[in-house]
């Protein structure tokens, strides 16, 4: 089994989680602090290319010079273990840094363009990364915490059944590197367990993709959401109430076309869609709308907050609360500007 | 019927797959014995008239025809086939280099013109975005508080404490300094006159 | 038994005959005889016109006797032809103070110029009779191997093993780590059978060679055993075992049965696959042999009901694991295998579905000593199934990870043979088989087809899941031939499970240092020729501990091991003695030779480095590892690699270059194919044989540059385990050509192969060619290599 790092870490942005549940990451943020992962967010940082490169816009070559500017970044700023919360940027860094590791020709033309544009300071040397054992998913930090994790759990879970999606490009792309058994990736599954919640064994479709497709979700609305649908008609009848994802891409697919499905299939699902980190973060009693993020969800998390005895009229006080703040400031610095006239 | 001609290189297209940069190391290509897991388990076949098994041995036979068979198009990449097939082939990656040279040679211009604005977003902020193009049908299927997420962004951002996603300007003139230098822009502008072409006729 | 040296005169004080042969004008129409004989110095010359004729052999003996020679030399044909003949003509002197010149297939076959072809000739006899000085006596080396063997694995290929080797009057140890022998066999219930198209009863089949096994005095069985370590000892092996604690007396227990009602603990039965319960105190099967009761140590609780029960007081709870030391000269590892653990797979669902089976399950299901007396049924409700799917190469072919790469051979016919079951008996159930290949290689096609007759319906298509949808499983599969995905629904699924090494397997190939496959297998050493060898000389293997295999096959190969068991012990063997000897005395312990001899002919037992001269190829390799010196390689010592070398280069002109060619047994064969062919290359070539590029040391190369060798030439066959030390010794040589200021090109290594003689004299004519140009661009006059002096 692969060595898991908990320092040096270069939480590695992604576009998806960025614009759609930035919940993910402030719910990552969150527990990498309590868990005392010492990690690293780089402003500089762009986009894996992902979304544009499986649509088939991107060139391998492009999407590698852009991954080695990253990983340049890691380097340079000593985190050099990636950790992804994306499954696309997941199977993205990995081949480009196989490639820069393995292929001569590429990575001297790559470096060759950095240095004959004044950034030499992004060329690779071999060597410089393993893609074994430098780029890892959150999902797989969080794995590597179970113990921890069910220490920080305070919410009573146990009554809800749940089941994971393994994102393909996760556990499929590059299977020699998955954590446990390819066919049956128990990652999020014993971090589920460890919050105290129960986690399917198996289902039937459990290995199928989402159905996002990349440019299925476009172009081929029927194709793509025949299989999403399947897959959620298969975890409706083991009566799942919560999958959980480790992907902004397919958690976008189940949570935010479940209405449209149900519409379609004139049925109804109630599944809430959380990412592995926001359901962590919401065990260990972070505030759903400060940290969890559920505001940005299509299915509201809602009806699901209230059987866990959250609150869910939290984010209103919460505004509230925050304007009040904003008051007293505002008061604090007059008075201060006051003071500051008294002297 | 059809003849089997003495001077063809059938593996041609093949050897070229094999070769491709997105092609795996040791990829199976060759040794694939049709066993049709990879169909079986495919979620395209399932719901599709695609038939990755079908895909590689029109690729073994040096069938070029494939390139402009709109079926490529409806892999998924999920990677399925590639995870289980047992001389380590993969369909997945196939797909992806024979919709690489399909786009080479022109007759998958169409299918990506679409996603032109992602580059064109790529290019200037460093992060695609997803094209106008499809926003309307977005906006249908995933209701209004989609909508607002979108208006919000950055205030939602703020209250879950998180800083502006937007890259520094020295950081966006790099990323753009590579993509012009690795023929990125050069791909975006062949795109971009094609569609423009086809849309004027 | 070993060929230990005597000092014997040597150097210059010995008289050498020298008989050279005409060869009924082979040789002499080339060379010239007659100036050969003058120009040799020694006791005897003599020249023959045949000198393999009978009448010869009178004639050399007279001359050993009247002249009182010391050493012979013969300079005719090629060793590989007639060095046994001349040999035998060496009585009164033993017959190892031979040496032959092969002036004619490296000589006057393959040169025309007479002048030159006579000055090879003498500097090809002058070097043998260098040589031939520091020729020692030996003797052919005889081997006994103590007359007992051990046999680990009571399965159907031990059986075999230990009943062959009992019946050929060898003392058998037969070792079981389980509580009854008969393995797997008696577990499938039926056998396929492709000359009567039919099933047989396996236990009808094996019952009968059990019960041999129990009675023959030659095997002493050893169930609930196992070997917990091993040592070569000289030529045999020390192997200690360890017997379980039983808890029974098995001279005692009368198999009544009566322990079994009153033991309170039940455990899945494991020799049913876990289909059905068994007790604490059990009998595996009503015929296992030994026909005792075996208590299961892990489970019981010790209570003590059965002994008061039993009436005979075999039960005895203060038994402790006996350890039981034995002395082998053979070891026969038939340690079998296992099934593919179907966990590795869970998306057929295997320990999700009851319904979903192995083949080894379904044997036991249909087993009529089973938990349903035979009957099919599915194990959720005891019902017959509608319709049986079975998913082949489950775990087979397959170069993922955890897969095995390998086709484990059996299943295919395995499946028909179930399905062909399950069609006579239940004619209403349909069979569908899944396959990729189905494989029926041979004879075994005539049973496919009887399969076939029977209706059994085959898909042609790997399967990617089983699931279940309401109350039907259902396989999710492409018919390739009809380019279509299905789902097919059924009630029970069976898988072809792949077959891997027993657990044993692996563990006891580590305790006797045995190698494995990549896969794990235990390695034979020549796939082709030497199949039941393993690397260890002495330890043989057969069964499906080496390979996927049937019962067929596992027999023969067990029969086959027995017998070179039995050659070694029976016939005794008599071995070449030029091999590899530890000279105790220089010998300092410190087992560094171990690791360099791939032949693993080297091991240490307490007091000393022993060479196995069985496993022993001469090679010489070890002699470059050892500090002390301590090691020899009989026939090969230093003086006589010096004697020949200073010999080929004796003589030699300002103008004239010469090559010396080392070639291993496969190049010498070669380059006589050359000969034979008449395919000239030039006389600069001499060429000495030598067992391998191992022999050869820095100082030997050096010696031939300073006594003017031009250029060295290597020749060896590739394909052994010790190739990967020749590259090393051939890159040590370079460097050390280079430290003394010889170009490095004026040594080649080159791959020989015996039918590719043309390539090699090919190489012959470029390295001549290439040492001439080197030659040019030197200035002669100065031109002395500098090689220190050593
Ligand atoms: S690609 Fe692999 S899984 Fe698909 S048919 Fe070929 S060998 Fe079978
Ligand atoms: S990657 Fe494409 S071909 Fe492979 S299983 Fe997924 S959809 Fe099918
Ligand atoms: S014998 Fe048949 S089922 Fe078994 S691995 Fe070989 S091909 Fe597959
Ligand atoms: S001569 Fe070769 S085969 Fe013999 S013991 Fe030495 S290394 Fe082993």
């Amino acid at each position: 089994m692969k060595q898991i790092p908990c320092k040096d870490i270069l939480l590695f942005k992604s576009c998806l989680v960025s614009v759609e549940y930035p919940g993910i990451e402030s719910s990552t943020r969150y527990l990498f602090d309590q868990l005392g992962i010492e990690y690293l967010v780089d402003e500089r940082q762009s986009c894996c290319t992902g979304l544009g490169h499986y649509y088939d816009l991107f060139d391998q070559f492009s999407t590698t010079a852009l991954a080695a500017r990253n990983l340049a970044i890691a380097r340079e700023t000593g985190h050099k273990n990636m950790a992804v919360m994306c499954a696309t940027c997941y199977a993205i860094l990995k081949k480009a840094c196989q490639t820069l590791e393995e292929n001569k020709e590429i990575r001297d033309k790559i470096n060759n363009i950095f240095e004959g544009s004044g950034m030499g300071q992004f060329s690779y040397q071999r060597g410089d990364f393993d893609s074994r054992s430098n780029i890892f998913h959150v999902a797989e930090i969080l794995y590597n915490q179970k113990d921890k994790i069910s220490n920080l759990s305070r919410i009573d879970l146990s009554s809800f059944k749940m089941a994971s999606h393994h994102a393909c490009h996760y556990c499929k792309a590059h299977y020699a590197d998955t954590l446990g058994d390819v066919r049956d990736p128990q990652v999020i599954d014993t971090i589920i367990r460890s919050c105290g919640a129960q986690s399917l064994e198996w289902y039937d479709h459990q290995r199928l993709t989402c159905g996002a497709g990349f440019r299925q979700r476009f172009t081929n609305k029927d194709l793509s959401l025949s299989v999403t649908a399947e897959k959620l008609l298969s975890l409706k009848e083991k009566d799942v109430e919560v999958l959980v994802h480790m992907c902004p891409n397919c958690q976008m697919q189940f949570d935010r076309y479940q209405p449209t499905i149900e519409k379609i299939l004139d049925t109804e699902f109630d599944i809430v869609h959380l990412n592995i980190s926001q359901l962590v973060a919401l065990a260990s009693g972070a505030d759903p709308y400060r940290v969890v993020g559920v505001q940005t969800h299509t299915v509201p998390v809602e009806p699901f907050l209230k059987k866990l005895d959250i609150d869910v009229d939290l984010r209103q006080k919460n505004l509230e609360r925050s304007l009040v703040d904003e008051e007293r400031s505002l008061v604090d610095e007059e008075r201060s500007l006051v003071d500051d006239g008294r002297d | 019927m059809k003849t089997l001609k003495m001077e063809k290189n059938v593996l041609e297209l093949a050897e070229s797959i094999n070769q491709d940069l997105k092609a795996s190391k040791d990829m199976g290509l060759l040794k694939c014995g049709q066993c049709g897991m990879c169909t079986s388990t495919c979620p395209a076949a399932r719901h599709s008239d695609y038939d990755p098994r079908e895909m590689v041995k029109r690729v073994l036979e040096g069938d070029e025809e494939v390139l402009r068979d709109d079926i490529i198009w409806n892999c998924f990449y999920c990677y399925t086939c590639h995870s289980v097939c047992p001389v380590n082939n993969s369909p997945c990656l196939i797909i992806q280099i024979l919709r690489q040279k399909s786009i080479d040679d022109g007759a998958g211009l169409e299918k990506v013109a679409s996603f032109l604005a992602y580059g064109d977003s790529f290019l200037e902020f460093g992060i695609g975005s997803i094209p106008h193009d499809f926003f309307d049908n977005l906006l249908e299927d995933f209701g209004d508080g989609w909508l607002d997420l979108k208006l919000n962004l950055d205030d939602i951002r703020g209250e879950l404490g998180l800083e502006g996603y937007v890259l520094p300007e020295k950081a966006l003139c790099e990323i753009k300094d590579i993509l012009e230098k690795t023929g990125f822009k050069e791909r975006l502008d062949r795109i971009r006159r094609f569609k423009n072409e086809a849309n004027t006729m | 038994m070993k060929s230990r040296a005597l000092k014997f005169p040597s150097k210059s004080d010995v008289n050498i005959g020298v008989f050279l042969c005409r060869c009924g004008g082979n040789i002499s129409d080339t060379v010239d005889i007659e100036r050969l004989k003058s120009s040799i110095d020694a006791a005897v010359v003599e020249d023959f016109e045949n000198l393999c004729s009978v009448k010869c052999k009178k004639n050399i003996r007279d001359y050993i006797i009247e002249k009182n020679l010391d050493r012979v030399v013969v300079a005719a044909c090629s060793p590989t032809t007639h060095k046994k003949t001349f040999q035998s003509y060496m009585n009164p002197l033993n017959p190892y103070l031979l040496e032959m010149a092969n002036i004619r297939e490296q000589c006057s076959w393959v040169h025309s110029d007479g002048e030159k072809s006579t000055d090879k000739a003498l500097s090809l006899t002058r070097a043998a009779m260098e040589r031939v000085k520091h020729a020692q006596p030996l003797t052919p080396i005889f081997r006994k191997t103590k007359k007992s063997a051990a046999v680990i694995g009571g399965g159907i290929s031990g059986i075999t093993a230990a009943l062959s080797l009992a019946n050929q009057g060898i003392k058998t140890c037969l070792i079981e780590q389980k509580p009854t022998i008969g393995g797997n066999m008696v577990k499938i219930g039926k056998i396929f059978s492709p000359e009567k198209l039919a099933e047989e009863c396996s236990m009808c089949l094996l019952n009968p060679l059990i019960n041999e096994v129990v009675r023959h005095k030659k095997i002493r069985l050893l169930t609930n055993t196992r070997v917990k370590k091993a040592e070569r000892k000289g030529g045999n092996f020390n192997l200690i075992l360890e017997k379980k604690a039983g808890y029974i007396k098995e001279d005692r227990c009368t198999s009544c049965g009566n322990c079994v009602e009153v033991c309170p603990v039940n455990v899945l039965d494991d020799w049913n696959e876990g289909l059905m319960m068994r007790k604490a105190i059990y009998k595996p099967f009503p015929q296992a042999v030994p026909d005792v009761y075996t208590i299961d140590g892990e489970h019981c609780l010790k209570c003590g009901k059965c002994q008061e029960v039993c009436k005979m007081g075999a039960i005895d709870f203060s038994m402790k694991a006996e350890v039981i030391p034995i002395n082998v000269g053979s070891v026969i590892i038939a340690t079998g295998h296992r099934g593919f653990d179907l966990a590795r797979r869970p998306e057929y669902g295997y320990n999700r579905f009851e319904n979903v089976v192995t083949q080894m399950e379904l044997a036991r299901i249909m087993g009529v000593n089973g938990p349903t007396k035979g009957k099919l049924f599915r194990p959720s409700d005891g019902r017959i199934p509608h319709r049986v799917v079975m998913v082949q190469c489950a775990g087979s072919r397959d170069d993922k990870p955890d897969g095995k790469r390998y086709c484990s051979k059996i299943c295919c016919m395995v499946a028909l043979k179930h399905a062909s079951i399950i069609r006579d008996h239940y004619p209403d159930t349909e069979v569908i088989i899944c396959y990729t290949d189905m494989r029926t290689a041979g004879m075994y096609e005539n049973y496919f087809k009887y399969g076939q007759s029977k209706g059994i319906r085959l898909i042609r298509g790997r399967p990617g899941e089983v699931t279940k949808k309401g109350d039907n499983l259902v396989v999710r599969v492409e018919d390739t031939l009809l380019r279509e995905t299905m789902e097919i629904e059924t009630d029970m699924v069976v898988l072809s499970e792949a077959i891997e090494p027993s657990k044993g397997t692996v563990e006891l190939s580590k305790i006797l240092n045995v190698g494995l496959t990549e896969d794990l297998f235990v390695k034979e050493k020549h796939s082709k020729i030497k199949p039941v060898n393993t690397d260890v000389e002495g330890v043989y293997v057969c069964g499906t501990a080496q390979g996927p295999k049937d019962i067929t096959d596992s027999i023969s190969q067990a029969n086959a091991a027995a017998s070179k068991v039995s050659e070694l012990m029976n016939g005794g063997l008599e071995i070449e003695p030029m091999v590899a000897e530890v000279y105790s005395a220089r010998c300092k312990m410190c087992g560094t030779c171990i690791d360099v001899c791939k032949y693993k002919a080297i091991f240490m037992d307490d007091e000393q480095i022993y060479i196995d001269p069985l496993a022993c190829n001469a090679c010489g390799a070890c002699i470059s590892s050892c500090k002390n010196q301590a090691i020899e390689v009989k026939g090969q010592t230093d003086d006589q690699i010096f004697g020949i070398i200073s010999g080929m280069l004796k003589d030699k002109r300002d103008d004239e270059i010469r090559i010396l060619a080392f070639l291993d047994g496969v190049g010498y064969v070669a380059a006589d194919n050359i000969g034979i062919n008449k395919i000239p290359y030039p006389e600069s070539v001499r060429i000495i044989k030598i067992t391998s590029i191992n022999r050869l040391m820095p100082k030997h190369i050096l010696h031939a540059f300073k006594e003017g060798a031009d250029g060295i030439f290597l020749g060896e066959y590739p394909d052994n385990v010790m190739y990967a030390s020749i590259q090393e010794k051939l890159q040590e040589f370079k460097k050390k050509l280079l430290e003394n200021g010889i170009e490095s090109r004026r040594l080649m290594f080159y791959k020989v192969y015996t039918p590719y003689f043309r390539g090699l004299a090919a190489k012959f004519v470029e390295f001549h060619s290439e040492i001439l140009s080197l030659n040019e661009s030197l200035d002669h006059s100065f031109y002395t290599p500098c090689v220190p002096e050593s």
